[in-house]
């Protein structure tokens, strides 16, 4: 990607959080004054099968770098089995917005649970590191929205 | 298939809609029936014996007729079908999604032997899977073993061109919403396209919401998608719709076993279940 890259850009990190253990654990990490990148801007929802595959589409386009869906790990699902759909509506979909040109470290899922503070903390740190290091997002990013590198792309007669 | 056996096969398709008609319990008799065009046919509602003689079988048969099921979702009368194997999955499809009723339907089913079509190069299944009456020997299940070429060769691009190619494709598209009328998987009685109010879908035919558009219908038909080829045929700007779905359908069977849609009535769609022990790779 030859877009110049600011040294002060920080992605921006949409995550989906349920309620009952990543936001528990989100909020633990809080409690126990864990320092984790500010990047992250957490959405609580009921279950992380809640998480409509266009909530992703759209976080694109209206423009989130990067997309993170977390739930309970299988089998510690407050609704029994709402993280199973998750799984295989994720894996799927991952690998459909890969075919579509989309790097997969934008769009990830992973299992944490309301006592893995220190989980939640690494995991932010880690997606947040990896989306930097890919640069601002410019695939699926809608034309009217106020976002720098994608006007900055699409001067450069970039893929726009 | 020869010319007289077409024949045959017209004349016994013409018999059988006149037997389901005579019977009372049938209001019409959907089927195929000629233009002024030769290489042309279009669907066609027979609706009295008369009508029937309008039936016509040859290559030129290729619109799907099981979706004018829908039209009517709480009938008084049955509805006859006459299915080619592409439309008997569709009804299988439908039946699936609790779309339809069995005991709504007579279905006539006929032996297909390819349609001028380019989908039917990839037929699996020439003989309809569900019918009450079948015309014609039923034919070997065929393997085609390249199903999913198109999709290996088009990931070996890079990223990037493939964005390119998508991004292109939906440049060209005008937002007509034929793929889904056509599709037998897009059997929701409201579709989230329509649902204007909630905001879902824009209505502006630019590529932003083209995009929205073709990856949500995509994942929403993905896996029940039964192969039909409708949505590229009905397309007015040609767009390789079927890549989309093809791709999902190539994941569920690397993922989660063999699958092909609307083979059966008790089939569970991949995103309508789930198994303990399945993949958890990016987890």
């Amino acid at each position: 990607m030859s877009i110049k890259k600011d040294a002060a850009w920080e992605p921006r990190i949409l995550a989906f959080c349920c309620n009952w253990c990543t936001y528990t654990g989100a909020d633990l990490a809080g409690l126990n004054r864990m320092k984790y990148p500010e990047n992250v801007r957490v959405i609580r929802v009921p279950c992380s099968s809640k998480v409509n595959p266009q909530f992703i589409l759209r976080a694109f386009q209206k423009g989130a770098d990067g997309v993170l869906v977390c739930g309970c790990h299988p089998g510690d699902c407050h609704y029994s089995t709402g993280n199973y759909y998750t799984r295989r509506r994720f894996l799927l979909m991952q690998r459909l917005l890969q075919y579509n040109g989309i790097d997969p470290k934008r769009f990830q899922a992973r299992w944490i649970s309301g006592s893995e503070a220190a989980k939640f903390r690494d995991t932010v740190t880690e997606v947040s590191a990896q989306i930097k290091a890919l640069g601002p997002n410019t695939k699926f990013v809608g034309a009217h929205y106020d976002n720098a590198a994608y006007q900055a792309a699409k001067e450069g007669g970039e893929n726009g | 298939m020869t010319e007289l056996t077409q024949a045959r096969t017209e004349e016994r398709i013409r018999e059988e809609a006149k037997k389901a008609l005579a019977s009372g319990e049938v209001r019409a008799v959907v089927g195929w029936c000629a233009t002024r065009f030769d290489d042309r046919t279009r669907p066609f509602f027979a609706e009295t014996a008369e009508e029937c003689d309008l039936l016509v079988w040859n290559p030129y048969c290729i619109n799907g007729t099981a979706k004018f099921a829908l039209d009517d979702r709480y009938p008084d009368q049955k509805l006859a079908l006459i299915l080619r194997g592409c439309d008997s999955r569709a009804v299988n499809r439908m039946l699936r999604d609790k779309q339809l009723k069995r005991e709504n339907l007579y279905l006539i089913g006929v032996v297909c032997d390819g349609k001028e079509n380019p989908i039917c190069e990839e037929c699996q299944h020439k003989t309809p899977l569900v019918y009450d009456v079948l015309i014609g020997e039923p034919a070997k299940e065929q393997i085609y073993p390249e199903r999913f070429r198109k999709i290996e060769e088009f990931e070996k691009l890079s990223p990037d061109e493939r964005y390119a190619y998508w991004a292109a494709q939906y440049d060209k598209c005008i937002h007509c919403y034929a793929c889904r009328n056509a599709c037998p998987a897009c059997n929701c009685i409201e579709c989230y396209a329509d649902q204007y109010r909630v905001g879902w879908q824009g209505k502006a035919a630019d590529r932003e919401q083209n995009q929205i558009y073709g990856l949500t219908r995509a994942f929403h038909v993905g896996d029940r998608c039964i192969e039909c080829g409708e949505c590229e045929r009905v397309c007015p700007m040609h767009l390789p719709i079927m890549r989309q779905t093809r791709k999902m359908l190539k994941d569920i069977n690397e993922l989660f076993g063999s699958y092909e849609g609307g083979l059966s009535e008790e089939e569970t769609p991949a995103l309508g279940g789930f198994r303990l022990d399945d993949p958890d790779e990016f987890m």
